[in-house]
């Protein structure tokens, strides 16, 4: 059964860590301004605006401050700012016995991913997909980003949206899990692999070639991890390059070929990935996934 | 050895012990068949040297080739006595690929099972292998093998045929990387070809590599296994997944950002690859350089050795193996000696 952290309150605190890359402090404000007008407090961690080449610190210096907000028992919830790249050079050096008595929400996507697939896979702990920090700073995002708050206050999720690419209908019903596909296949055979059998699973790419992506779903398919889903959502592949000869399919195409065999519902166009749309996702939590020719339904199942 | 010999206790103790150890095993070793199939055969098989008379088939199991692309690989290696048979594929095009799935597994199934053909020259990489590779027949090439040649995409099938057969390739240049006339070609040039036809007609591997002040000291004896990273990388999780324990372990890459080459590091490491390694090799790493404000601020070098800091094994940079003019030929899947030291660092296929 998986294991829900508590949701928060009014006047409990989120803690703000970047574990991975690095992002100025400037760029933050407007998140840590929404997070306290919905009533929560912000509590900044020491990697916000740092810096060490790449990173937002060191790798001492970002586990050091995922562990202190892993670990302080008045942080509630935990946002990661920006993904980019890092969670895997600390993600074994991270102590989560106090967390796993005492849950919290782990919120981000991208290179968060790691994150999702290790709490997920070691701990059947639930954790929020979301948009980030940067996500606060796009006009656009304001809608996609108030679920971040209805997620974490403990609203039902309900989604309903219409595809522009054709699914493949039928109904499913699983735990909720994915993330980044190129992370995805970047954890498999680590200790952060997640089992899908019987799963919803959700992907989302961003700038890479087309034929990667093919590569990555072969992948998938080889490890025998796509055969045995309960249902798949397709989200945005945004920035796909393509090679100087042309692959010649889309990633939907490419996708519809790789799960022609199999039975369960696929649908495209998902509002999550890196563009605006993006909504919030419990991680792990059991859902149920309608899928028709067009119209899509998302629901989260309360136990 | 005493944790080699417990490992394969466990594999041989077989399903009943699995719940015990479940927590304890190394997680890439809990896919495959492979290792009771490697452990059962202990020594790699070789495929037959070639004579002169010989006949090398050319196929494109992966990107398009045109025709002319490939005449003076033909040419070439009609002077070492070889005659060449061109496979269907080479000039067929399907978008990127040198034909769809089905006409591209038709031409190597063809050439696996010709017996009038005793190796098979990959034309060129690309992209194309993985997606065709779960349908080839091997049962015919197990019993009577031939070299099978080429590197980067081709990674997939030398993995394959080692992980699953343990059976030797060879990984070299392709067709695309001969050069148009030979004689007036550069005489690293001349020399990265030539070492493919010595390897195809029974020379042993002795080459000498250029010493790095960063290496790591030492020497290792093991089966010499690798390629491509991203290409390897592709592979974790199914049948032709890389088991490196014991191995000299080479690597090659191109075109990747320094982070996925770190990513890619970090996952060697945390699906247990590298612990039990008897030698690393770096070959070339053609680095994209990173997006402005975005530098990673390490090194190859760097990246490589800050995960080896438990490890005593020897590692070496700058093995001319790769995406560039220096990609000299490898037995893959045989046992070689690896010697690094200050002054002397080789690697030379063990007798």
């Amino acid at each position: 059964m998986i294991k829900i952290p508590p949701y928060l309150k009014p006047s409990q605190t989120i803690g703000i860590v970047c574990p991975a890359g690095s992002m100025p402090l400037s760029k933050i404000e407007n998140c840590i301004h929404q997070l306290q007008a919905w009533g929560f407090q912000v509590n900044c961690g020491k990697t916000l605006g740092k810096r060490s080449s790449y990173f937002s610190g060191n790798d001492e210096e970002r586990c050091t401050d995922l562990q202190l907000m892993l670990d302080d028992p008045d942080i509630h919830a935990i946002l990661c700012a920006r993904g980019g790249y890092g969670v895997s050079r600390i993600i074994d050096n991270l102590n989560f016995a106090r967390f796993k008595k005492y849950p919290k929400w782990l919120i981000g996507y991208s290179d968060i991913t790691v994150l999702h697939a290790h709490v997920f896979r070691n701990f059947h702990i639930a954790s929020l997909h979301a948009p980030m920090a940067g996500a606060f700073n796009d006009v656009n995002g304001a809608a996609y980003v108030a679920t971040i708050h209805k997620a974490l206050t403990g609203e039902k999720m309900v989604y309903t949206y219409t595809s522009s690419i054709s699914n493949k209908t039928g109904i499913a019903e699983g735990a909720l899990v994915g993330g980044n596909l190129s992370l995805l296949t970047h954890l498999l055979a680590t200790p952060s692999t997640m089992n899908l059998k019987n799963k919803i699973l959700f992907l989302e790419d961003i700038d890479e070639y087309i034929y990667h992506i093919d590569r990555m779903l072969v992948q998938l398919k080889r490890s025998n991890l796509l055969a045995q889903l309960a249902g798949l959502i397709i989200g945005s592949f945004s920035g796909m390059k393509d090679t100087k000869l042309p692959f010649g399919k889309s990633v939907e195409e490419i996708i519809k070929e790789h799960v022609a065999g199999y039975s369960y519902p696929v649908c495209f166009d998902f509002p999550v990935g890196h563009t605006h749309a993006n909504v919030a996702l419990k991680h792990g939590v059991l859902h149920s996934l309608e899928v028709k020719k067009y119209a899509v339904k998302l629901v989260e199942i309360r136990g | 050895m005493r944790r080699k010999k417990f490992i394969r206790s466990i594999t041989l103790a077989g399903a009943a012990l699995q719940p015990f150890f479940a927590k304890s095993m190394i997680p890439y070793k809990q896919t495959g068949i492979q290792d009771d199939l490697l452990q059962n055969k202990p020594i790699t098989s070789k495929p037959p040297y070639l004579k002169a008379g010989d006949t090398i088939g050319i196929t494109a199991p992966a990107g398009y080739i045109l025709p002319e692309e490939i005449l003076p690989a033909v040419t070439e290696m009609k002077s070492w006595g070889l005659q060449c048979k061109i496979g269907a594929t080479i000039g067929q095009r399907d978008f990127t690929f040198a034909g769809t799935d089905e006409q591209r597994v038709a031409d190597l199934q063809a050439m696996l099972d010709d017996d009038q053909v005793q190796a098979i020259m990959c034309a060129r990489g690309g992209y194309g292998l993985i997606r065709i590779i779960d349908r080839l027949d091997f049962s015919k090439f197990i019993k009577k093998p031939k070299w099978l040649i080429g590197f980067s995409d081709i990674t997939v099938l030398h993995n394959h045929v080692y992980q699953n057969f343990k059976m030797a390739s060879i990984h070299s240049k392709m067709c695309n990387s001969f050069p148009d006339v030979f004689a007036q070609a550069d005489s690293q040039q001349q020399e990265t070809i030539l070492s493919i036809r010595d390897a195809l007609f029974g020379a042993k591997i002795n080459y000498a590599i250029p010493f790095n002040v960063r290496n790591k000291l030492g020497k290792a004896e093991g089966p010499l296994i690798g390629g491509n990273f991203k290409t390897l990388e592709s592979l974790y999780g199914s049948k032709s997944s890389l088991v490196p324990d014991q191995a000299l372990l080479f690597l090659e890459d191109t075109g990747e950002y320094l982070y996925s080459i770190d990513r890619m590091f970090w996952n060697l490491k945390r699906s247990g690859r590298l612990e039990n390694l008897a030698g690393l090799i770096l070959g070339g790493f053609k680095i994209k350089p990173d997006d402005a404000g975005e530098e990673f601020g390490k090194t190859l070098e760097d990246i490589v050795l800050e995960k080896m800091k438990e490890y005593n094994y020897p590692v070496c940079f700058d093995f001319p193996v790769g995406h560039q003019k220096n990609n000299f030929a490898l037995k893959h899947g045989i046992k070689h000696l690896l010697t690094v030291s200050d002054n002397n660092c080789s690697l030379i296929e063990a007798v």
